[in-house]
């Protein structure tokens, strides 16, 4: 499936290592319109301004945690219709049902591979 | 605001009671004197244990920062790490098609390595809120037991010039290690 290369994606992770890599990623998949947030609350500021068509998303930040974020964009009703993928190290079950409870599009456990991102981020798209 | 007592007054105390027991030398005080002397030996021991926590004068602080230090330079390696796989690709898009489709794979992989900093970056940040947790506690432990930390006796000879790395804070840049090195005489 192939994916719109000018579709707008929202990269969120206080990690600045994982935003490059993340980026690098989404470029070979020739995504390039791509912006960046260090945590939760910035990312809604963005999200705000101008919506977007993907957000991945990591979910232990501060001051605004993923799935705040996840919450906050569900609730929204200009967003929430967003496509919203997880990409975090938290993997345990209560994890995984909290944030698909909570209406996330997908969920990647860290450390991820490229075919995983690209696999997932298709899921998505097919789905809506 | 009514003065808080220190273990090491309470001590005082215990064994101060203890010895005018023993001066008094009722028979029937005996097993009180055993128990009140078992609870004062207990009071020493603990107060050693805790007064050692400390190693070497070496604090749990000093050894968050040394881990804190650990953070910053896998995220600098790793960010050097993707400039390079970065430059790689760039240079692959000139090339054949299986040469290009080669050094990219080679690329995505370093890309997907390199998160490694994210995860060991997590792991270390819950190891060094530990730490601070822990050195917390150990002075409200020190300071309710009267504990003085001793400082450690200075190293002497080849063993005061074993540090390790020092923090990037504190570090000498090459250039200033030039600059000294130029700076001392060799010997004659």
């Amino acid at each position: 499936m192939s994916l719109d290369k000018n579709m707008r994606v929202l990269i969120v992770d206080d990690y600045n290592t994982m935003l490059r890599i993340l980026r690098n990623l989404l470029r070979q998949l020739d995504i390039n319109n791509v912006e960046e947030a260090t945590d939760g609350e910035k990312a809604l500021d963005i999200m705000r301004r101008q919506p977007c068509d993907l957000v991945i998303s990591d979910w232990n930040m501060a001051p605004m945690t993923g799935i705040e974020l996840l919450r906050n964009v569900r609730s929204d009703e200009r967003l929430r219709r967003t496509p919203f993928i997880m990409v975090t190290a938290e993997s345990k079950t209560e994890n995984v049902i909290t944030a698909k409870q909570a209406g996330v599009s997908n969920y990647i456990v860290k450390p991820f591979n490229a075919e995983t991102l690209r696999n997932k981020i298709e899921s998505v798209f097919v789905r809506h | 605001m009514s003065k808080q007592i220190q273990i090491d007054d309470a001590q005082g105390y215990l064994d101060r009671l203890i010895r005018e027991l023993h001066v008094l030398g009722k028979d029937g005080q005996q097993p009180l004197v055993r128990v009140l002397e078992y609870v004062s030996r207990h009071i020493s021991s603990t107060r050693e244990e805790i007064g050692a926590l400390r190693p070497d004068g070496v604090s749990l602080s000093s050894t968050a920062d040394e881990l804190e230090e650990i953070l910053s330079e896998t995220a600098r390696a790793a960010n050097e790490i993707m400039t390079a796989a970065e430059s790689v690709e760039r240079v692959a898009e000139g090339m054949e098609p299986c040469v290009r489709d080669t050094l990219q794979a080679a690329a995505t992989r370093i890309y997907e390595a390199s998160a490694f900093q994210d995860i060991t970056g997590q792991r270390i940040t819950k190891v060094v809120r530990a730490l601070q947790h822990i050195e917390a506690r150990v002075d409200v432990l020190t300071k309710a037991c009267g504990i003085v930390t001793k400082m450690p006796a200075e190293a002497i000879g080849d063993k005061a010039l074993l540090n390790g790395p020092q923090l990037s804070c504190n570090a000498a840049t090459q250039s200033e290690i030039d600059s000294l090195f130029a700076s001392v005489e060799h010997p004659s």
